[in-house]
Order: C-alpha cells, then structure tokens, then sequence
C-alpha cells in the first residue's frame, strides 16, 4: 500500500498540491479525475518523484519519505523502480527499436542478461498485440500502438504499482479502443494502477477508487458507484461538463 | 616559362602530400580531441550550479568566452610564439616550448572544442524533456540516461553542425602555416616564391582544399541518412 499525508506542493505561486491525503491500495486500481489543471496529474508524478512536494510523508509498503528533508538519488531510484510511468505522449526511445525500448531499464537498471530481457520484452509485447513489430521503429507505428509499446517498456520492470498519465488524450478514439483493453486487462489481473483519464466511461469500467482532484485538494475519495450515483453539485456539474465534451467531440 | 599545365602537374603531388602529412592528420586529431573537451564542457555548462560544479562551470564559461572571442591566428602566435616567454619558477623555468604540431595540435583543439561546446550543448537542450523522463521513471541514474538516451539523440542532431566546424576546421588548418608546418597553403607558397606563378598556385591549393571538403560534405550526408533511419518510417 501507497499513501501520502499532508502533501504540498506549489508552482512559483499557485499551489498544485493542497495537504493531500489518501492512500494507494495494491492489486486496486485507482483513477484520478478533475477538470484541467487541477493538479492531478502533479498527484501523479509526484508518487514516482518526477515531481517534488514540499513537505508531507509519503508511505511507500513500510518506507517512509519526508518531503521536506533531502532525499538520496539511491532514495529516489529505488522508488522509481518500484513504479512504473506511462505517459501522455508515450516518450518512446525513438532511437531504439522496440524490443529495445521494453529491455533498456530490465538490461541496464536491473542488469538482466539480454537473452532473458528479450524473453520477457516479447512476452509482454505479445500481451500488448505487438510482437510482430518488436523490430520496428516507434516512428513507424500508431500512437496507440507506441503507448501500448510504453505500457510493455513499464511493465517490463515488473513495478509494484503503475503510473498512468491521461494515457489515451493524445489518441484518436479508434486507437483508445486498442490501449484501454489492454488496461482492462491489466486491471482484471489485479496490477497496482494510479491512472489520470478524462475517459469516465473508462473511469466508470475500471476504476476500485476514484479521486476527485480540484485546485489541487482532493475533493472526493471514494469507489465508482457514490461517484456516479451520488455525486455531489460540483460533481455533477463536473461529468455534465465532460459529457458535452464527449457528445460534442462525437458531433464532430 | 613552364606551362600552366605543367605546374599543375608537378605541384599537386607536392601538396597533396603535404595534406596527407600534415593538414588531414592534424585537422583530425584536433577535431577528436575537440570532440572529447566540447562534450565535457557541454555536459558542465548544462549541469546545476552547486558545490565544485561552480568553479568546474565557471572555467567551462571562461574557455568558451576566451576561445571564441579572439581570432585563431592570434591563439597560435601566442601559444607558438608567445608561452615560450611564459617563464613559470619551478614549473617551466625556460617558459612553455612546444614543436609546431604540439602547438598546432593544442590551439586548434582548443578553438575547436570551444565552438563544438555550444553546438553540443545546444543539442542536449534540443531533446526532449519527456526523454529525461521517461528513462529516469524506468530507474536509470543521470549517467546511464545520458549515455544510453540522451546522447545518442543529440548526436544525430549536432551531426549537420559538427560537420560545419570540421570542414571548418580543415581550412583553417592552412593558418598552421604561420607557425613554420609545411602544410598544403604553406607548400603552395614555398612553389609560388619559386615559379613566380602566386595566380595558378593559389587557386591551385583553393582547388584543393575545395576537392578535400566536398568529399567531407558527401561523407556528412552518407552519416545524415545512416543515422537517421529511426526517425521516417521505412519504405
């Protein structure tokens, strides 16, 4: 189990994480939803210290981090090693094939032969749909087949909990399909997931807990069903607003 | 008097070989040694300001400041002509005396080296952030993200500027004449004071000089297209 107490962080001068509070549980999936610029996706980085609070105690199994001491690059490695990261716009090695790009941390990180990285590369690329393009480039495929790529590349360092950040914004909806079932997947495996989605359907299909992040506080913490059953006015208001976008987005 | 003809044909061998003697070898060794001070000085520049990186940057920020802001005819007369005079008490007693190709060798690395910084650097900042990114959230330290990530990136990306600088580098090697290497310009000359010919000499050394950086040119392009395989799709 993950958990942060008391988290903050400002940006120059607005704050972007307010005395956050809440905690991770593994084998669950955990979907943070907000409108933009609410700070989740600073919630998320910061579990994986790509970002730094300022101050606050971040519970890692029975690790403890104080924010607001320093903390050792052996501190912050070991961390990352133990949570995956997927990104919005995939951040492929471009110069890497794709095998290459699911071995690189399993060969260099945690000093895997080869032979058995691949092994594990092509198990997880065959997962993900992909093993007939281990060989490829990432600029010779799809988006929604190099964040499928970028899903393996996390996977493959067999993470405690993965770190998904609005994985499926910059695709097309016929190219989600493809990397949202393979989340599906993951979650009926019972993988550890924090995910940032704009998608509530996806949200409502996968989702054990669901944080509602606004101006940086966590304004609900809940499951699916006293999300979407009971929701609150500002909630409310929240999934009318996405539900246009979606409709509109359908229009178009 | 000999036919222009003539001249061509007996002088080209005569600078063509001093090329191969003398501008290749020293245009290269200094572009490699180049090379190596331009990407740790990129790799200090770009580092954060705290405890010895201070001082290590400052120096970094000394050097380039230094090196490009005087002309590289000067650099040699100083550190051929000049550091003899640089008589240091126990250290160099009889001042800092260097042959010409050590001299040639150090000025033009260092000048080299000076430009390559900034072409280097420029070309980490080129990479995106993402890149820092997502190696660091796979758990690689900064030197395995530099190496295995960040670097290779870069260099595909300063190849077209590098190779500005060595072809540069190639012509300006002709300026080692004024330190007493009897490199191609220099041979050209040594001919011209004999056959009273300065005309048909100088384009001729022009002509050759033109000959060597085309050939560098073409290798650029071979290296552009081999190293970016990865960035079009095939076919």
């Amino acid at each position: 189990m993950i958990k942060f107490e008391h988290v903050n962080k400002t940006f120059a001068d607005h704050p972007a994480l307010v005395d956050i509070t809440t905690e991770f549980k593994a084998h669950e999936t955990t979907v943070i939803v907000g409108p933009s610029g609410s700070g989740k996706s600073t919630l998320l980085r910061s579990l994986n210290l790509l970002e730094r609070p300022e101050n606050g105690q971040y519970h890692f199994n029975d690790q403890i981090i104080d924010f607001a001491q320093p903390l050792s690059s052996k501190t912050i490695l070991n961390l990352r090693r133990k949570t995956g990261m997927v990104f919005q716009d995939y951040n492929l090695f471009p110069h890497l094939t794709v095998v290459k790009n699911v071995m690189e941390g399993p060969v260099q990180v945690l000093k895997q032969s080869p032979a058995d990285a691949k092994a594990t590369a092509m198990t997880l690329l065959d997962k993900v749909g992909l093993a007939d393009k281990a060989d490829a480039y990432p600029s010779q495929l799809s988006g929604g087949q190099q964040q499928r790529v970028a899903i393996a590349r996390s996977l493959a360092m067999n993470p405690e909990y993965i770190l998904l950040d609005e994985p499926t914004s910059a695709l097309d909806p016929e190219l989600e399909a493809g990397v949202l079932r393979v989340l599906l997947e993951l979650a009926q495996e019972k993988d550890s997931m924090i995910i940032v989605t704009h998608n509530m359907e996806f949200a409502r299909a996968v989702a054990d807990k669901i944080l509602f992040v606004e101006a940086g506080q966590i304004l609900f913490d809940g499951t699916p069903a006293e999300f979407f059953k009971q929701p609150t006015k500002r909630i409310a208001d929240f999934l009318a607003a996405m539900t246009f976008t979606t409709i509109s987005d359908k229009a178009n | 008097m000999d036919s222009i003809w003539h001249i061509i044909v007996t002088a080209t061998p005569q600078i063509a070989l001093a090329g191969l003697k003398y501008t290749i070898p020293i245009a290269l060794i200094s572009f490699a040694l180049g090379l190596i001070l331009a990407v740790l000085t990129a790799l200090v520049k770009l580092s954060p300001r705290h405890g010895w990186f201070s001082i290590l940057k400052a120096i970094a920020y000394f050097y380039v400041w230094l090196f490009r802001s005087t002309p590289l005819l000067v650099q040699l007369f100083i550190v051929y002509f000049g550091l003899p005079y640089l008589k240091i008490r126990g250290l160099f007693p009889n001042g800092i005396q260097m042959d010409p190709w050590a001299a040639g060798i150090m000025t033009f690395s260092l000048n080299t080296g000076a430009y390559c910084a900034e072409t280097i650097r420029a070309s980490i900042l080129s990479i995106p952030q993402g890149q820092w990114e997502a190696a660091a959230s796979i758990g690689m330290n900064k030197t395995q993200v530099l190496k295995r990530i960040i670097l290779p990136q870069a260099a595909r990306v300063s190849l077209p500027p590098l190779s500005n600088s060595f072809i540069g580098l190639v012509k300006d090697t002709s300026l080692a004449a004024s330190i007493t290497i009897i490199e191609m310009f220099e041979v050209s000359q040594q001919i011209a004071a004999q056959n009273y010919q300065p005309l048909v000499m100088y384009s001729l050394v022009a002509a050759l000089y033109a000959i060597l950086c085309s050939l560098l040119s073409w290798l650029q392009g071979y290296l552009e297209k081999r190293t970016s395989s990865y960035i079009r799709p095939a076919n």
